[in-house]
């Protein structure tokens, strides 16, 4: 079944006076449990083309299907509620708030969902020992090595069973052994049955994707189901 | 569905304790705002109180005053002085009053005991005057309708006037000397007493006047010592505080009737007195308020920009919290909520000092001040309105920033 499944997506900016369009006519298909790689140089929409999938951005034409719902229709205000329950992003400087500890951090999801203090503290806790971090609850992120901090929000993107993570450059700030090692968690996400979409300009990370799609000038050049 | 106030709550207290020194610098202008209501309230409480109390111990609100009216130029003719046919008339329009008395005072009068001389005030008046100021000898006995008769030789003294000129001697009984007469002591006045609450310039015993004044029958005034002397003054004493302002209204124009038009008294009522004081109060508050509000104002627009500030600098947090799932109103509600905890500790804070800075003030500018817990309510009311105010444009500022840009806020 397709978790996404993207119509003739249109995205215009203005910049200034000129419109640019960062993406023109994306027509996309991930399926349910795949692991892909969204490929590109800089410039080409893959940021843009991730932020309307993560429902941060509103396509300016086509239509967005996520988990069998148009959202490309949706207002503003039900995008939130989408993002909370349906999407978990993992961002190349992990984006973890400085001032609250480990824990509390990954709690944040849980909370704006309206879970209670004490099942929050429960399924964070869980789901930080799941990626090896039990004993690092109340650090500070400043308090943790590169890795460390990705995996906490890996375990924040995680906490509320998204419908597909999201990660954006999710190694480019990681030295090569703790970059893999967050490809591992991925790679072990992956087989337990969850979406995993990954946008990078690393070939060499792309790959461990199951697919590689690649985007150039706003449209996919390479790397549809139909290839 | 939206986060829990508490929520907000827990995380506007944890923002505020990750910032301690901004947020104590945030709330400076709200604290001063805040002191300044506190004790304008504390004023005003005061005053009204003390008021009260003066007027009380003056003999209360049902008295109605005929006074010199000190505004008319005498220039023009006319004397501020009535006979006794001219009190029997007024007598006769008043038939309401409890009772009247007519004072006739000598100032700068010497009594002379022995060596010692003391000069002060010495009124004549009816017996009446005990009932008409509540006010009653401690020792000895005020003179009576005999001896008003009989135009005797007695004085009663003011407890300083005693003191003075008897020292530890007991007065009662001894003879003093008033111009050419030798008046017998009958009695002392009881000491009247008012300490101001505030103390410093209006400080000390507001009612010592009272205490060095003397006392002899109007009679005696009239025919001994002041020989030819007319009625200064008239006390009314009305049934309550309403009959008297109605006594006061009466008795204008009857006044201007008997004195052919001229204005040369003027009536004034306890009552009216009272009113004039809180008047008074209430200009004196409503700069202090003004004060107050313009201080309130300041530390509002200072913490608004603070908070603007503050959003900016954490502008990428906002992205954060929306990409994983904050709505709008959860952002909105976030640094509302910061910014009424932030002003509402000020209020605590200015509360606080307010009330320890109370004493202080209050003896440096000779003003009674009296705290209530209603102050505190209004104070704390006030602070929290501020950052309700002065919270909305940085919570709309910072709800509506766009995730995508956001996130990309370095």
């Amino acid at each position: 079944m397709e978790i996404i499944k993207t119509q003739s997506l249109i995205k215009d900016y203005l910049l200034g006076k000129v419109r640019v369009r960062a993406l023109a006519g994306i027509e996309l298909s991930i399926i349910n449990g795949e692991f892909v790689a969204i490929m590109g140089p800089s410039g080409s929409g893959k940021s843009t083309l991730m932020h309307i999938i993560g429902c941060l951005d509103s396509p300016s034409e086509g239509e967005y299907y996520l988990d069998g719902d148009l959202v490309s229709k949706l207002p503003k205000s039900a995008l939130a509620g989408i993002r909370n329950r349906k999407i978990g992003f993992v961002f190349q400087s992990f984006n973890l708030l400085p001032h609250l500890n480990v824990l509390k951090n990954v709690e944040l999801p849980l909370m704006y969902s309206g879970l209670s203090a004490r099942k929050r503290k429960e399924q964070a806790s869980r789901i930080l020992d799941s990626v090896g971090l039990s004993d690092r609850l109340k650090h500070k992120p400043n308090e943790l090595s590169g890795g460390q901090r990705q995996r906490v929000a890996i375990a924040r993107a995680i906490v509320n069973n998204p419908s597909i993570l999201l990660a954006d450059e999710p190694t480019g700030n990681l030295d090569s052994q703790a970059g893999g090692d967050i490809l591992e968690i991925f790679n072990d996400l992956h087989k337990a049955g969850n979406t995993v979409i990954m946008v990078t300009h690393d070939r060499a990370v792309a790959e461990r994707a199951d697919r590689i799609i690649e985007i150039r000038d706003g449209m996919i050049h390479n790397g549809d189901l139909a290839d | 569905m939206a986060i829990s106030l508490t929520e907000s709550v827990q995380i506007g207290v944890n923002d505020i304790l990750t910032r301690k020194v901004r947020s104590l610098i945030t709330i400076f202008g709200i604290v001063l705002g805040v002191m300044c209501i506190m004790v304008v309230l504390a004023i005003i409480n005061g005053m009204n109180k003390s008021t009260l109390t003066w007027m009380q111990e003056r003999g209360g609100t049902n008295k109605v005053e005929v006074q010199r009216n000190w505004d008319y130029d005498f220039r023009q003719g006319g004397y501020a002085a009535l006979t006794l046919a001219e009190i029997n008339q007024i007598r006769g329009e008043l038939p309401e009053a409890l009772a009247i008395g007519p004072t006739i005072a000598a100032w700068n009068t010497t009594l002379q005991y022995k060596g010692f001389s003391y000069t002060d005030q010495v009124i004549g008046v009816l017996p009446d005057h005990q009932q008409m100021e509540s006010w009653y000898p401690e020792k000895g006995r005020f003179f009576n309708e005999i001896d008003l008769r009989e135009n005797a030789n007695v004085i009663v003294l003011g407890t300083s006037v005693a003191r003075d000129l008897f020292k530890n001697e007991n007065p009662l009984g001894r003879s003093v000397m008033l111009k050419d007469q030798m008046m017998t002591v009958i009695g002392i006045m009881k000491e009247k007493v008012w300490e101001n609450p505030g103390g410093g310039a209006f400080g000390g015993n507001a009612l010592e006047y009272m205490n060095r004044q003397s006392f002899v029958p109007l009679s005696t005034m009239m025919n001994k010592i002041e020989v030819g002397s007319l009625i200064q003054s008239i006390q009314i004493l009305a049934k309550s505080p309403e009959d008297a302002l109605a006594i006061q209204k009466k008795l204008g124009p009857v006044l201007l009737r008997i004195k052919n038009g001229r204005p040369v008294f003027r009536v004034s009522s306890a009552q009216e007195t009272m009113q004039q004081m809180e008047q008074n109060s209430k200009i004196f508050s409503m700069i202090f308020i003004m004060i107050g509000m313009i201080s309130l104002l300041v530390g509002g627009i200072v913490i608004m920009n603070i908070m603007l500030a503050s959003i900016k600098e954490r502008t990428r947090e906002i992205g954060v919290r929306l990409a994983i799932g904050a709505r709008r109103t959860d952002i909105f509600v976030q640094f509302l909520v910061q910014t009424v905890l932030i002003t509402g500790l000020g209020g605590v804070f200015g509360i606080i000092l307010g009330y320890s800075i109370l004493d202080l003030v209050s003896g440096y500018l000779g003003m009674p001040m009296l705290a209530g817990p209603q102050m505190i309510l209004v104070s704390l009311l006030v602070s929290v309105g501020v950052g309700l105010i002065f919270g909305i444009a940085p919570a709309v500022k910072a709800s509506n920033l766009d995730p995508v840009i956001a996130l990309r806020d370095e």
